[in-house]
């Protein structure tokens, strides 16, 4: 009868939420000055970030000298940087309104449905409290924003995503880099031609394919393009939807990805790229550290650049807008928000942009500088001075926006869509079916 | 006829396996049960809808059908590879003078291994940038026309996900029927083999009928197995692409833990178990009548 665990696995979490199904959050998520005693004890932080990464070594830090005037304070960090997994882990604490006091998430349909239902603190306020909100680059803000305008995450980074080139192969391969998105497709087949993989991409992981599928739109019909879509409101057979299907044709006709790619990781891709086999790859500026400094690869060092998002003709979206995130953001339990928790975000918050900035990394605030490490190449500082020139638009990745049924039904066309194995026709009926399916139960 | 004080010892010694049983087995099935007539995310308020989940799986979902189909593809290429395997070397095995222990140990060998180790392995092995073993080993046979991204290309995707699943357990249902074949008594097979019984008849004549009640639990086990198989497709495709390697169980996980459509996800959950249990009683049903007639 073992067969009947797994089922048995899948009741006995609805189970443990049905049991925590009562009791709702009692406290107002509006309400961020808690009066009262400032009671040392452990809080938790939920989080879905690299395990001894800049964010979770700092906050470590910070927890322990906060620690040495609250004796018993203790900050218990727990990371599951898998993303797939963090977002499973999530959803069934809330599901079983076990969450702790702080917790990672994006500006998700779900998570925006925790925030309805009081269940995270109006960060606006929060920030606003703690005198810090105008610290914050407004990008960033915007990024961990729900569609409403609402803000209920804080931002602990600021990544701008390029496309990262080497130099060399494009010149064996004679071309150039790409002045239009539609430019794309025939780089792809010169470079193929030269015997040189175009673009390398981590396929296995799926969003990064998924941000080519919102490169089209934004250039051609601007960020409401997504926000529509996913309510239903705009459609792939739109103009703008057709263009970016179309476009995702070609690239895949032009064999622009790696043979295979769909079962390649994350350090494949960066691995074809840093080893001169790939010309191309399309990463953000966390992974400056490994593109920009000594640590990268000698043979191809001195030939790796990068170039922005290209525009297209007629793009309602300037050059020095593209995909700017500040990643995943931190929620504040309404539940569990305390004088405690109130004071221990007051003293981190204000200390931690000059302890990130000092590790080379962009802060999510404008008070601070970027130290540039000692073992960088040039290009580190080209990358981090690209951030004091955005405009005030950016691309959104539609992971973090379509719900999760459409999301998931998303990833998988768009590899058959890329290998060949559907029609743009077929993707474009079965998404815009999917999306007429879905949205209505996250979006209503 | 046990007598009054003993069976009620019996009693009392098989009452805690069952509760047991009765809360790990019984209480979440029947909670699936319940939930598949509900819409609910987890967070939101419970919703009674009746049938509609039921109607919208065997009528509504293209992918439901899709990764049912697949989960038979993957069960029958599962089955083929550990007992065909299994019986093939255990036939092999007792006719060797030498060596058998050697053997038995590393046909079991990939067993014991964790799964996700296998599922890594085989990810590498079926790459084909950089190139795997099997690519390689097409390319020096000369059949390079046939290398491919095994993983990657829709066609082979769900025979190149279950052919781990029946390799790593072959060794196992070897030994099981190996014990089994040891067992047949030898003078029955001498006494054949003087009539002038050829190999073949000795198998299906003397053999395989005299290891039948094993064969009916390992060809049960293997089944049930192979209809909960879920750890090697989601590690090395997670059912892609596209859904060309989604199973029946990968495909309720995604939809009660990244669709948070918990109602559905049990509705998929009962008929997967309704599925075991018809899989169990056909081949019951199956065998006996083989056996009588």
């Amino acid at each position: 009868m073992k067969k009947l665990f797994r089922t048995a696995a899948v009741a006995a979490a609805a189970a443990l939420a049905l049991a925590g199904c009562g009791s709702g959050g009692a406290s107002d998520p509006s309400n961020v000055s808690p009066t009262g005693e400032v009671k040392a004890r452990e809080i938790s932080w939920l989080l879905s970030r690299p395990a001894d990464g800049a964010v979770i070594n700092i906050m470590k830090k910070l927890a322990d000298d906060y620690a040495k005037d609250h004796p018993g304070f203790s900050l218990n960090l727990i990371t599951t940087p898998d993303r797939p997994s963090y977002i499973q882990k999530l959803e069934t604490l809330a599901a079983a309104n076990k969450l702790p006091e702080l917790f990672d998430t994006d500006a998700t349909p779900f998570a925006q449905q925790l925030a309805k239902q009081g269940k995270m603190v109006d960060a606006e306020k929060l920030l606003k409290s703690l005198d810090v909100y105008d610290d914050y680059r407004p990008s960033a803000l915007d990024y961990q924003r729900f569609d409403d305008g609402s803000l209920h995450m804080i931002p602990f980074q600021f990544e701008l995503e390029f496309v990262w080139y080497n130099k060399a192969l494009l010149q064996k391969a004679g071309v150039s880099v790409p002045k239009s998105l539609d430019d794309l497709p025939a780089m792809c087949t010169a470079l193929r031609n030269a015997g040189i993989t175009p673009i390398a991409i981590d396929g296995q992981d799926q969003w990064p394919l998924e941000r080519y599928v919102a490169y089209q739109p934004f250039r051609d019909a601007g960020p409401d393009f997504i926000q529509k879509l996913k309510k239903g409101e705009a459609k792939f057979s739109d103009p703008a939807g057709k263009k970016t299907v179309e476009w995702l044709a070609s690239l895949g006709k032009a064999k622009c990805f790696q043979d295979g790619f769909s079962s390649q990781g994350y350090s494949d891709a960066q691995n074809q790229f840093t080893s001169g086999q790939a010309a191309m790859y399309n990463i953000g500026t966390w992974e400056l550290p490994s593109l920009a400094t000594d640590k990268l690869n000698p043979t191809v060092r001195d030939d790796i650049d990068f170039f922005t998002l290209p525009t297209t003709e007629g793009s309602v979206t300037a050059a020095n807008e593209f995909v700017s995130p500040s990643g995943i953001g931190m929620a504040v339990n309404a539940k569990t928000y305390d004088p405690l928790v109130s004071d221990f975000l007051k003293f981190a918050l204000e200390k931690y942009p000059s302890e990130y900035a000092a590790t080379g990394a962009l802060s999510p605030t404008t008070n601070v500088e970027t130290a540039v490490p000692a073992n960088a190449t040039p290009l580190y500082k080209k990358a981090l001075e690209m951030a004091n020139d955005l405009g005030d638009e950016q691309a959104m990745p539609w992971d973090t926006q379509l719900d999760p049924t459409t999301n998931g039904r998303l990833q998988q066309e768009l590899v058959l869509l890329v290998q060949g194995n559907i029609t743009p026709e077929q993707f474009t009926s079965t998404m815009d079916s999917t999306i007429a399916q879905n949205a209505p139960k996250f979006f209503k | 006829m046990l007598p009054n004080r003993s069976r009620l010892s019996v009693l009392v010694f098989l009452l805690p396996p069952l509760l047991l049983y009765g809360v790990a087995v019984l209480f979440p099935i029947m909670q699936s049960l319940f939930l598949s007539f509900f819409s609910w995310n987890g967070i939101s308020d419970m919703e009674f809808v009746g049938l509609a989940n039921y109607v919208r799986m065997l009528t509504g979902d293209d992918i439901f059908w899709r990764s049912f189909f697949n989960a038979l593809g993957y069960l029958a290429i599962c089955l083929v590879l550990q007992l065909g395997g299994a019986l093939l070397v255990a036939s092999l095995l007792t006719s060797m003078r030498r060596g058998r222990e050697l053997i038995k140990t590393l046909y079991l060998l990939p067993a014991v291994i964790s799964t996700v180790a296998i599922a890594f392995l085989f990810v590498r092995i079926y790459s084909i940038e950089p190139v795997g073993l099997l690519n390689q080993l097409l390319h020096w046979i000369g059949l390079g026309a046939l290398e491919r991204p095994w993983l990657s290309d829709i066609h082979t995707v769900l025979a190149a996900v279950s052919a781990p699943e029946g390799w790593r357990f072959t060794g196992l249902y070897m030994l099981i029927i190996y014990a089994a074949l040891l067992s047949v008594p030898q003078e029955l097979e001498e006494a054949a083999r003087l009539d002038g019984a050829s190999r073949w008849q000795l198998f299906t004549k003397i053999r395989f009928p005299h290891i039948m009640p094993v064969w009916i639990t390992t060809t049960i086990m293997a089944t049930t197995y192979g209809l909960r198989g879920f750890d090697i497709p989601y590690l090395m495709t997670n059912g892609g692409p596209g859904q060309s390697s989604e199973l029946l169980t990968t495909y309720m996980y995604k939809t009660a833990f990244t669709s948070t459509d918990f109602g559905y996800a049990s509705t998929i959950a009962v008929f997967i178990v309704v599925e075991c249990l018809v899989a169990v009683g056909l081949i019951l049903f199956m065998l006996k009548r083989k056996a009588d007639a």
